[in-house]
């Protein structure tokens, strides 16, 4: 039987921060998005885009912490066909191609036949934060929910290749999932790998947070690629392709790119000539804790919470600041769970003047790098990869 | 202010031997209703909701207008060329910014 419910949200509503520049200027992105009253499989209610595909956010609230409850971790698929009902008898990952020995790989085989590993890592979709680029880019219009870190448990990618024992002149791999595209046209979402560029905290997970993977995130095998973007992190994974040459997939080829050049921007009447596959993520750091328009007490403790992440080198410092953006004192860090991690950062203070009070959170990375301004932020036709500074504003009463 | 209208079904839920109980919501993001809203259904809910046009916000008709070509040319969505026009500007219609 079908239960119905009717749901009214307000669609206005869903958007926060608003502006009609026409010329490319980077904004904020969405903030204070709507949770619906909607729960899907082992999630609780989330921020939702769709349903077919599934595509479900997490609210700000949730980035205090250093991992990310797997039932408040973001989802997002790509094809509307996705398996829901998958037997572990007959599930397996083929392994072929440019090796000396095709390999069908259930779970079981991987739990058991291999060494197990553990790697605690952010995931963040490529175009996280998208909303904030204009002019508007194409695809999904993410505020900045669109990433969660988890500690994943599975089998080095690189021991699978070594018991399949790789030809001499194999060099790339092809990952692909279960999911499938309504229309035939469409290729799946496979991605490419290069052999000689595959880490040792490459993995084929089969754990999130001590758990079997949840369904929408991947269950029950997603691949883990520490560092990257997820675009590149197949769920449902089912095929690993070895092959001498690079192989031209829509996804990987036309689709997840950015230009080629130093400040990987372009403009909307000019685009890049040249342009290359998303990779290794940015540093950016989030404020979990206090929310945009939360009103906060005068001369009473508040504690700043957020998490501050990289592409692997580290965090070294996350800075707050209360004027704008002109002084910066340093926030407290908390312990590494991993460089791929989230790092909660932690900054006490009391306000004592009433109105409206901005807080900004900058992080910087052992490299040196640091978060740019918003504003500072250049456009890119995907719209990937912003990293802006993040800001909110409370009223102190 | 505009509201929309989500009716959530729940799908019959899938056995086999899954080790948990898959049950996917089927929300329907509701759109205008006009005229012309049958050119939508034929044409724009075939490989994903309606949700991707609303997460999109107010848009430009140039805009509007590119989407319904990639749509086309890049994920061959079968869209005959009256069908691009209408489904253009009922989007700049209900979804537009007044830009063109
Ligand atoms: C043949 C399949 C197909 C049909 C039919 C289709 N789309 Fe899409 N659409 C896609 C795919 C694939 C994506 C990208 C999916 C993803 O990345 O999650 C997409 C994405 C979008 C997006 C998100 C923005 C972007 O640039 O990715 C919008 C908006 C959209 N479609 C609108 C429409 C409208 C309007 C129609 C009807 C005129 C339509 N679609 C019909 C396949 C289709």
């Amino acid at each position: 039987m079908h239960r119905r419910e009717f749901f009214k949200i307000s669609f206005a509503a869903a958007t926060a921060i608003v502006a009609n520049l026409e010329a490319s200027n980077t904004i904020r992105p969405r903030d204070n998005q709507k949770v619906l009253p909607i729960k899907f499989p082992q999630k609780r209610e989330l921020i939702l885009h769709s349903d077919r595909p599934p595509l479900l956010e997490t609210p700000r609230d949730f980035f205090t912490t250093a991992i990310t409850p797997n039932d408040a971790f973001f989802v997002r698929w790509h094809m509307p066909i996705i398996p829901t009902a998958t037997n572990l008898d007959t599930y397996y990952v083929h392994i072929h191609g440019e090796v000396e020995k095709r390999l069908y790989l259930t779970v079981d085989m991987l739990k058991n036949d291999f060494e197990a590993v553990e790697v605690t890592a952010v995931m963040q979709c490529g175009g996280n934060s998208r909303s904030a680029f204009r002019p508007t880019t194409s695809g999904i219009q993410w505020g900045s929910g669109a990433m969660g870190c988890a500690t994943f448990k599975g089998v080095r990618l690189k021991d699978i290749l070594k018991k399949a024992g790789l030809k001499e002149d194999a060099r790339w791999i092809s990952l692909n999932g279960n999911d499938k595209a309504v229309m035939t046209k469409i290729e799946n979402f496979k991605r490419e790998l290069k052999i000689d560029e595959i880490s040792d905290d490459t993995i084929v997970a089969y754990e999130m947070n001590g758990e079997e993977i949840p369904f929408l995130n991947g269950y029950p095998l997603r691949l883990i690629i520490p560092g990257f973007y997820a675009d590149s992190w197949v769920k449902q994974l089912s095929d690993i392709y070895v092959t001498k040459e690079y192989q031209k997939y829509f996804f990987m080829d036309v689709a997840y790119r950015i230009p080629d050049n130093e400040c990987e921007c372009e403009e909307p009447d000019n685009l890049a000539k040249k342009t290359k596959p998303l990779e290794y993520m940015n540093v950016k750091s989030y404020i979990g804790y206090p929310k945009n328009n939360q009103k906060v007490k005068r001369a009473t403790n508040l504690r700043i919470k957020g998490v501050a992440f990289d592409a692997g080198e580290g965090i070294k410092a996350v800075q707050i600041s209360l004027d704008g953006g002109k002084t910066w004192q340093s926030a407290t860090l908390a312990d590494e769970l991993s460089r791929y991690a989230f790092r909660v950062f932690t900054y006490n203070l009391k306000p004592m003047k009433k109105g409206k009070l901005q807080i900004m959170a900058k992080a910087i990375n052992n490299k040196g790098e640091e978060q740019p301004f918003a504003h500072e932020i250049k456009w890119n036709h995907g719209g990937y990869k912003y990293n802006g500074i993040d800001s909110v504003t409370v009223t102190v009463v | 202010m505009k509201n929309i209208v989500l009716i959530l079904l729940l799908s019959l839920q899938l056995s086999a031997a899954y080790t948990q109980k898959v049950k996917l919501p089927s929300v329907t993001f509701a759109i205008e209703n006009d005229k012309n809203i049958k050119v939508m259904q034929r044409n724009c809910q075939w490989c994903h909701s309606y949700g991707y046009i609303l997460n999109q916000g107010k848009q430009s008709k140039e805009f509007w207008h590119k989407i319904v070509l990639k749509m086309r040319d890049v994920y061959h969505a079968p869209i005959n060329a009256r069908d691009e026009k209408i489904a253009t500007e009922y989007l700049f219609k209900y979804y537009g910014n007044g830009k063109m």
